[in-house]
């Protein structure tokens, strides 16, 4: 497992567990990263850019520490 | 701090000129305020100042014609031509008070050129046989009709009449006066105007003794010390404030000069003066006007006071509308777009944007509806793609 999927799962964990609108919230981050959080699966080779801008967009969204 | 919404950029330059537009609307109200106040006091001295110069005439005329009466009379006529004072006095005595009634308070009988000095004064019968020197006296005595203006005698300063008298046969026995102390005008102007006056008078064309004399003669306070340059002849009001001129009286325009627009508590006053000229044409004097402007002024600040209201509410509605419209017709469809747009990057294709209008935004509209299929055709074939 990858950790730009792991990530993604971390996001909608968190996104579930606060009880927020997903589709909005995966959105905002799909926005703001420049990666589409759908087309990341497992077998999603891992790239340090994408994890960098991923995790900085979920910090600003959902205020999640990864 | 820098503003990134539109929304609040609009706001804050709305507001701006808000706050311009009134304080435009303050200064400009301000500015009618002294202009018109400007305005009356102008009128206020104008209006005096014409005022007055059509009293002067008024009375010139009424004393000129009760000179012609008087000289009708073949008792008061042969009376002078004899030199006979106390029958002239007994003759003229009775019409005196009569006269006096009527504001001509001076009236006096002069022997001719060359002595030409005073034979009966009916206001002050002791005194007698002085001579004056006026401009008045020569006037008559080169033209031998009658002279008229404003001028110092021992009674006071006066607008005056004086003209020859002659006996049956036609020879000049002497010449005879009437003056009304330019004072008792200023009463008259008060009655017609309801403003206040005050008479000053230069002491430069103004005998010390005669002001002593004069005041005497009238039970009048000597105030000769009161002022270094000008007496005070009369006033109207009680209150010296009126007396307020630390200029040269000879500098006075003709038309007069608004000297201020002063406030005292509620009340609101507006000063002029305009010069009182003598029979020779010199600028003797001066006549102070003081005019209440109170109700004037707080009509104007009334209207003022409305009219900055409804300025303020109606660049407030103005805004409000404004902001409205921005907010229907552009903020509110961008914020559609802008959810619809990033719900669809989370995976919402349903989120039509309705398109209301061909406008700018609705061509905005337009385009994402556009991108939205391509991107949801994408998306499927992408899918389908890694489904395999």
């Amino acid at each position: 497992m990858s950790q730009l999927y792991e990530l993604k799962l971390r996001i909608e964990e968190k996104i579930k567990a606060d009880g927020l609108d997903a589709t909005e919230m995966k959105g905002r981050i799909g926005l703001k990263s420049g990666r589409l959080l759908a087309f990341i699966s497992a077998t999603t080779p891992d790239d340090p850019e994408a994890i960098v801008k991923l995790t900085q967009a979920a910090k600003e969204v959902l205020n999640l520490d990864v | 701090m820098k503003i990134r919404s539109i929304q609040t950029k609009v706001l804050v330059a709305l507001v701006f000129c808000l706050v311009l537009g009134v304080g435009c609307v303050i200064a400009l109200m301000q500015y009618f305020t002294v202009e018109n106040s400007k305005g009356l006091a102008s009128e206020a001295v104008a209006g005096s100042r014409k005022l007055f110069a059509i009293l002067e005439t008024r009375e010139i005329s009424k004393m000129t014609a009760v000179g012609d009466a008087l000289l009708v009379n073949q008792q008061v006529r042969d009376a002078f031509a004899a030199k006979d004072r106390n029958r002239l006095l007994q003759v003229t005595a009775p019409l005196y008070p009569q006269l006096k009634e009527e504001g001509i308070t001076n009236w006096m009988f002069h022997t001719p050129e060359p002595d030409m000095s005073v034979f009966l004064r009916l206001h002050n019968p002791s005194k007698f046989g002085d001579h004056l020197n006026r401009f008045m006296d020569k006037e008559v005595v080169r033209t031998h009709s009658i002279a008229s203006g404003n001028e110092l005698a021992k009674a006071g300063f006066a607008i005056r009449v004086l003209r020859p008298v002659y006996d049956a046969k036609g020879k000049l026995v002497g010449y005879v006066e009437f003056g009304e102390e330019l004072g008792q005008f200023i009463h008259t102007l008060k009655n017609q105007t309801g403003n206040d006056f005050g008479l000053l008078l230069n002491k430069k064309y103004i005998n010390k003794q005669y002001w002593a004399d004069s005041s005497a003669v009238w039970n009048r306070r000597d105030n000769w010390n009161d002022n270094p340059q000008f007496v005070i002849a009369d006033k109207t009001t009680a209150d010296d404030n009126i007396i307020k001129f630390q200029g040269d009286l000879a500098a006075v325009p003709d038309e007069g000069k608004v000297l201020e627009t002063y406030s005292d508590g509620q009340s609101h006053f507006i000063r002029g003066i305009f010069p009182i000229r003598d029979a020779s044409g010199q600028a003797v004097g001066a006549m102070f006007v003081l005019r209440d402007i109170s109700d004037v002024y707080h009509t104007m600040r009334k209207t003022q006071e409305i009219l900055l209201v409804v300025t303020v509410l109606s660049l407030v509605l103005g805004i409000v509308l404004l902001l409205a419209l921005l907010n229907r017709f552009v903020f509110k469809r961008l914020n559609q777009i802008i959810v619809a747009a990033t719900r669809l990057v989370g995976g919402d294709f349903e989120t039509e944007i309705k398109i209301a209008s061909e406008d700018e935004v609705g061509k905005l509209e337009q385009l994402f509806e556009q991108f939205r299929h391509i991107f949801i055709d994408v998306m499927k074939q992408m899918t389908a793609m890694q489904d395999k």
